[in-house]
């Protein structure tokens, strides 16, 4: 993949577009622009959040991600797979049969994020502990919402969790391990996610706020869902067979990993859904939510099973989670023991030696309209005299989202009053 | 009238100066807050909060402009007969003044201790009147400035340095 300065994970093809504008309306960081029958999208404003692929009609704007023929570079490969896989496929299929058809796929190892979900509870406990003046601690999990601190709510900035997410932390155990045990050269061990949204694709290829890349590889969810539907069609499933998944894969769905991290003493708040998200920060920076411990915001509709890439809705995707964990009573403790039993000590020794410390984290201000205040308040005025040129329709048919926001695209010269349609029908009427 | 001033040393000089012939601001923001309706409270103050990080304005400024403005909007809110909000933007300063329409403080200084609230059952069980209020926008302003007297209108007025 090229490396621009800001990489994401979308892909534009201008000839598909039918210049609805629906993504220009969407997007949260008014980062989407349709100029020239161009979809323009500021790559310094983006925040990989996908909403604009959700709602593309025309195919005009898809995700990239990393493709499955890619471990072919690799002599050993290890899949990790995100917590919303578990509720990706049928009963038919199942959780259980899906992970193992990876080996299929040509896998060697597979692995679970959801592994690690009860020693990160415990990480970020004793993180929330030892920094009582930090309040309310933001989780670092979605890069999303990671990214939307930096640009729009960068005074909460020292706010987030200094903690690498849960992928990466398992990702370090198994290159570790794998290294370790198999006496393989480093360089041939491919370790690849399977990922729910493309902001994961973007954490990978770009990682923000530390500098080693962890992994080799961002799957989509949609890819191997395809490939191991298609492995798995014409089997029949066995009878008696008990599906089931653990505690950690419920921390897909918003408001469980809250729960797991409040041991009685810790105050928790989950939100999800990006408009919720926005909200809560901006009551954040008036500190109005001190009295919370931790906040868990998830760009995604109900939480990680909402991401753009999951083929399956995320209500149904966390019902079947929720009722494979509860089956898990049913399972016999043999099944249970196949399942990879970790270190506890040893991802806390490095948890407490430092290794998972993430640096403090750069704003990326967006918000300013210029880096000089006096000639910000200057824009700012002409901004608002041209406001009240326009129509305030807000009907994006100039290609921006808001009149408001062409009229800052026409004070950075990036537009001009003529792009505005229903002004110059008005014109048109006046002659 | 009763007055009650407060000023961060080192910006004491600078504010009596601009309060002694108050120049005209290059923008003004309006707003209307209307009696009780919790509902809404807090919208002019991020609004303010907004047009400041249009500026440019520092993360930390910033953070101080939001905790005063929310605080004394949501006073005007739970404890006034309603009033309105003006933010005088200046190229190095922001000059808000809260201006309600009674019915006035009894004792400023009183007003002014940590934990003094006057705020009724209800006000309290929506989580606001913990007399932290005032205090809370002194700690984060540079000039705070009270003029009330009981029956009366109050009228608050801070200044921000960026």
């Amino acid at each position: 993949m090229n490396k621009k300065k800001y990489f994401h994970a979308i892909n534009i093809i201008q000839e598909n577009c039918n210049g609805c504008s629906n993504c220009v309306r969407i997007c949260p960081s008014e980062a989407i622009r349709l100029r020239n029958s161009k979809i323009i999208i500021d790559e310094t404003r983006c925040i990989d959040c996908g909403k604009c692929i959700q709602v593309c009609p025309s195919m005009a704007l898809t995700p990239i991600s990393d493709k499955l023929k890619e471990i072919e570079n690799f002599d050993y490969n290890i899949a990790i797979i995100s917590a919303p896989f578990a509720g990706q496929f049928p009963h038919e299929i199942g959780f259980q049969r899906a992970k193992n058809t990876l080996f299929e796929l040509g896998f060697d190892e597979v692995a679970d994020e959801a592994e690690v979900s009860e020693v990160i509870a415990k990480m970020i406990r004793e993180y929330i502990q030892k920094n009582p003046k930090k309040r309310p601690v933001i989780s670092s999990d979605c890069p999303v919402v990671v990214r939307l601190i930096q640009l729009r709510f960068p005074s909460l900035l020292p706010n987030i969790l200094h903690l690498e997410a849960p992928m990466s932390v398992i990702t370090k155990y198994y290159r570790d391990k794998i290294i370790r045990e198999k006496k393989i050269d480093p360089s041939l061990v491919g370790i690849f996610l399977i990922v729910p949204c493309i902001a994961q694709v973007t954490a990978v290829h770009q990682p923000e706020g530390s500098y080693k890349r962890f992994q080799d590889g961002a799957i989509s969810m949609n890819e191997i869902f395809n490939k191991i539907v298609a492995l798995n069609i014409d089997i029949e499933p066995e009878e008696n067979e008990i599906d089931f998944a653990s505690r950690g894969h419920t921390w897909a769905i918003s408001g469980l990993e809250a729960e797991d991290v409040n041991n009685g003493e810790i105050k928790t708040l989950a939100v999800s859904g990006i408009n919720n998200v926005v909200e809560v920060l901006s009551r954040m920076e008036n500190h109005q939510l001190e009295n919370y411990d931790y906040i868990v915001l998830g760009s995604c509709t109900n939480g990680c099973v909402g991401g753009v890439l999951n083929p399956e809705n995320p209500f149904i995707a966390t019902s079947r989670i929720k009722r494979l964990m509860k089956n898990r009573n049913q399972v016999k403790i043999e099944a249970l023991k196949t399942t990879n039993n970790l270190d506890e000590d040893y991802f806390l020794k490095l948890f407490r030696n430092g290794l998972f410390d993430v640096p403090n984290l750069e704003p990326r201000s967006i918000m300013e309209l210029d880096k000089n205040i006096r000639r910000a308040i200057t824009k700012m005025k002409k901004m608002q005299e041209i406001t009240d040129l326009l129509p305030g329709l807000n009907c994006c048919a100039c290609g921006s989202p808001t009149c408001q926001a062409l009229a800052e695209d026409i004070v950075q010269g990036k537009a001009t009053l003529d792009d505005c349609l229903i002004r110059i029908r008005q014109e048109k009427q006046k002659n | 009238m009763a007055e009650y001033w407060n000023f961060e040393p080192n910006y004491e000089q600078k504010a009596k100066r601009f309060f002694a012939n108050i120049p005209k601001p290059e923008m003004i923001l309006n707003y209307d807050i209307a009696v009780k309706d919790f509902v809404h409270s807090g919208n002019a103050s991020a609004q303010i909060k907004l047009f400041l990080k249009r500026l440019g304005v520092d993360a930390k400024v910033l953070r101080r402009v939001a905790v005063t403005s929310y605080e004394a909007e949501i006073n005007i809110t739970a404890h006034s007969f309603g009033g309105t909000i003006v933010g005088n933007i200046f190229p190095e300063m922001i000059h808000i003044i809260f201006q309600d329409r009674g019915p006035g403080l009894k004792n400023i200084e009183e007003a002014m201790t940590p934990g003094f609230s006057t705020a009724s059952d209800l006000v309290r069980e929506m989580g606001f009147g913990a007399g932290l209020g005032l205090p809370n926008i002194k700690k984060n302003s540079d000039v705070m400035h009270i003029v009330s007297a009981e029956n009366e209108s109050t009228m608050l007025e801070i200044l921000i340095y960026y």
